[in-house]
């Protein structure tokens, strides 16, 4: 497992927390080559979870954009609603192997806290999630299913009280409780070798996307296209697709219209060291981190995985940001077509599919992951559509 | 204008235990360091850790998150920093902390060039583990400060003489698991073992921080055999109270007396060898002034 991306990633952290990476990268190394692992692991991933996930060919939305066939992997359906639990199952059968009773995890849309305190419950860990307090008031659907099942929910209130500041909550409580706590980070950030780990555990939407579009078009789809916060669902989708002629395409949120940087980090930000890694940041140029602005919690976040930064220097992945609005008209417009209510975090990458698949002719493939369902994101929409009214 | 190498390893052969105090750069309190930092020395710090704030402090505990938070929102910017080793400098010598990010984005090369020029003599970097430290040293080198090193207290023996061996100035003991102001460092029992592992591996000071906030930790801090403390979160919180210069000096004082009365065994400590080794770090980093 290799510490760089390129120039990116790397373990940028206090030494306290340096055995744990090392103990992590271990065990990580080891589970996955045991036979008994690994069938646990697809056990649980097909039993309680509900993989693998469908392709679905989304006719109504394709003849909306007129254009390429647009096909949703459906990773909404998964346990929870959304990727999240690919990784929060992986990351929590290790915190089993290595003897740790108690989950830590941070949350920004608060999906990634919902796997996590169900994996917690599931398996018997004591969990604890942080969430920033924006995104507490903003999410409250996932904080009541939080602690309905059983985790404890803490608010951050430092810094810009979001998804950045739920990291370095969480990165605290690791320094001072690294001997009985794994830290289960949610996206393919931090230090190494959190983004290989995740990337990995994720890679199994890109997968299930080659071997179906394989049975459905007889061959790779023509473009991939995913969102990206942090980035996990993206590195999941692309990575089992590098090799193959299919072009990706990576959606970053552009926040509001005239925002200074929204929260498009490859598109705005620059190589800089934040939460563990190096990679881009959304910064000033004193390499202060930028306050960041979108109406997904998930996408609300001034770094990007590092696997993501050297994917964009490579040009092998393009990456274009999409803007509130934008990702609001795609929320309704494949609640209308389709009659799924998506995440605001993919109705992004929704957005710049249509628009794709529009400029391209009808026998060709789109395929979008649809990360996760919008259930969280009601109140969200509600207000947002009344404030435009 | 005394630099920190030859001022810690001075003291250390002198058997005075080094009470290192540590103060963040505040735009808004530009005018309070130079009287602060005299009160400090006069109390009888041996050096000052000067502070430069970032936004995303993950090692620091709430008080120095909200001083960080603060002088930023005060505007607080590098040539602030820069402005404040050139007067702390004056008074005691001076190492610089701050995360990666922020010297990063400076260029490691002008930055620790900058530091150079306003009289600092040392850059300590919370968020760097060793395996990332080799480029940082080369630029603190060619600069002429200290690369100043953490160790923690999850390491291995072995982990802390790397870590040791490829500091300069001191080494940075972390006492505890936490962020900084946890309260109270680990017992001697726990720490003694690394700082010994750090003397075998090398000559160089051992200073404990993280915890150390008054006579009594500080005292357990130093039963370790390490050669000093740092003290920061405390410090802080005496200034948020808007303790004077005069008031913080004597808060100070108790704790340089119990570190003059630990380290009165450090005679025992001084071999041939160390000694030898204390004065080429002082022509060296005598050299490197000129």
């Amino acid at each position: 497992m290799g510490r760089r991306f390129g120039p990116y990633g790397g373990a940028y952290v206090p030494e306290t927390l340096v055995p744990a990476l090392v103990e992590l990268e271990q065990a990580w190394r080891e589970a996955r080559r045991d036979p008994a692992f690994r069938r646990e692991h697809a056990r649980l991933a097909r039993t309680l979870g509900g993989r693998p996930t469908p392709l679905y060919h989304a006719a109504r939305l394709s003849r909306r954009a007129g254009g390429a066939q647009i096909w949703l992997k459906r990773e909404d359906l998964l346990h929870g609603g959304a990727h999240k639990f690919n990784n929060a199952l992986g990351q929590a059968l290790l915190a089993v192997r290595m003897g740790k009773p108690r989950l830590i995890a941070e949350t920004g849309a608060g999906q990634h806290g919902v796997a996590t305190a169900m994996l917690g419950a599931a398996l018997g860990l004591r969990t604890e999630v942080y969430m920033g307090e924006v995104d507490v008031a903003r999410q409250r659907p996932n904080v009541e299913r939080m602690r309905l099942l059983g985790a404890k929910v803490v608010p951050v209130t430092s810094g810009h009280r979001t998804l950045k500041d739920a990291i370095n909550a969480a990165l605290r409580d690791w320094i001072a409780n690294v001997r009985t706590t794994h830290y289960l980070l949610g996206s393919a950030v931090g230090p190494h070798p959190y983004p290989s780990i995740v990337a990995e555990l994720q890679s199994v939407i890109g997968r299930e996307i080659r071997r179906d579009a394989e049975r459905e078009f007889g061959r790779p789809p023509d473009l991939a296209v995913a969102c990206v916060g942090g980035g996990s669902n993206a590195i999941g989708t692309f990575r089992p697709l590098l090799g193959l002629p299919t072009e990706l395409l990576g959606v970053e949120a552009g926040g509001p219209r005239g925002a200074r940087y929204g929260a498009a980090t490859l598109g705005r930000g620059r190589p800089g060291i934040l939460h563990g890694a190096y990679s881009y940041v959304l910064e000033d140029r004193e390499g202060q981190v930028a306050e960041t602005a979108s109406i997904s919690a998930g996408l609300d976040y001034a770094g990007v995985g590092p696997e993501h930064a050297f994917l964009r220097d490579s040009g092998r992945v393009r990456y274009v940001a999409v803007h509130d609005d934008g990702a609001l008209a795609a929320f309704r417009w494949l609640a209308e077509d389709e009659g799924i209510l998506p995440a605001l975090e993919p109705a992004h990458a929704i957005y710049a599919a249509v628009r794709e698949a529009r400029r391209r002719p009808a026998r060709e493939r789109v395929v979008v992951t649809l990360s996760g369902r919008g259930d969280k994101d009601l109140e969200v929409v509600r207000g947002a559509t009344r404030a435009r009214a | 204008m005394e630099r920190l190498e030859p001022a810690l390893s001075r003291a250390r052969a002198a058997g005075e235990g080094i009470v290192l105090p540590y103060l963040m750069v505040d735009r808004a309190r530009s005018g309070r360091l130079a009287p602060t930092v005299t009160a400090l020395a006069d109390a009888g710090a041996t050096a000052l850790e000067l502070g430069f704030p970032f936004s995303d402090p993950i090692a620091d505990g709430p008080v120095l998150e909200a001083a960080a938070d603060r002088a930023l929102a005060h505007g607080t910017r590098w040539v602030d920093l820069l402005g404040a080793a050139r007067q702390a400098s004056r008074i005691l010598p001076t190492a610089v902390m701050t995360y990666a990010n922020p010297v990063w984005a400076r260029g490691l090369g002008r930055a620790t060039r900058e530091l150079r020029a306003a009289g600092a003599s040392g850059l300590i970097v919370p968020d760097l583990s060793l395996e990332e430290a080799a480029p940082w040293r080369r630029a603190c080198h060619d600069a002429g400060i200290a690369h100043v090193l953490l160790a923690a207290p999850a390491a291995s023996a072995a982990r802390v003489a790397r870590i040791a061996r490829r500091s300069s100035g001191f080494l940075y003991l972390v006492s505890r698991f936490g962020t900084t102001g946890t309260r109270d460092p680990s017992p001697a029992q726990a720490l003694g073992p690394l700082v010994r592992a750090a003397h075998a591996a090398r000559d160089l000071p051992v200073l404990v921080g993280f915890g150390v906030h008054d006579r009594e930790s500080a005292r357990t801090a130093l039963a370790s055999g390490a050669d000093g403390v740092v003290v920061g979160t405390a410090l802080q919180v005496e200034l948020d109270r808007g303790a004077t210069p005069r008031a913080v000096g004597r808060w100070l004082a108790p704790i340089v007396a119990a570190a003059r009365s630990v380290t009165g065994r450090a005679g025992e400590r001084s071999s041939p060898r160390q000694d030898g080794n204390s004065v080429r770090a002082s022509s060296r980093a005598g050299r490197t002034r000129t």
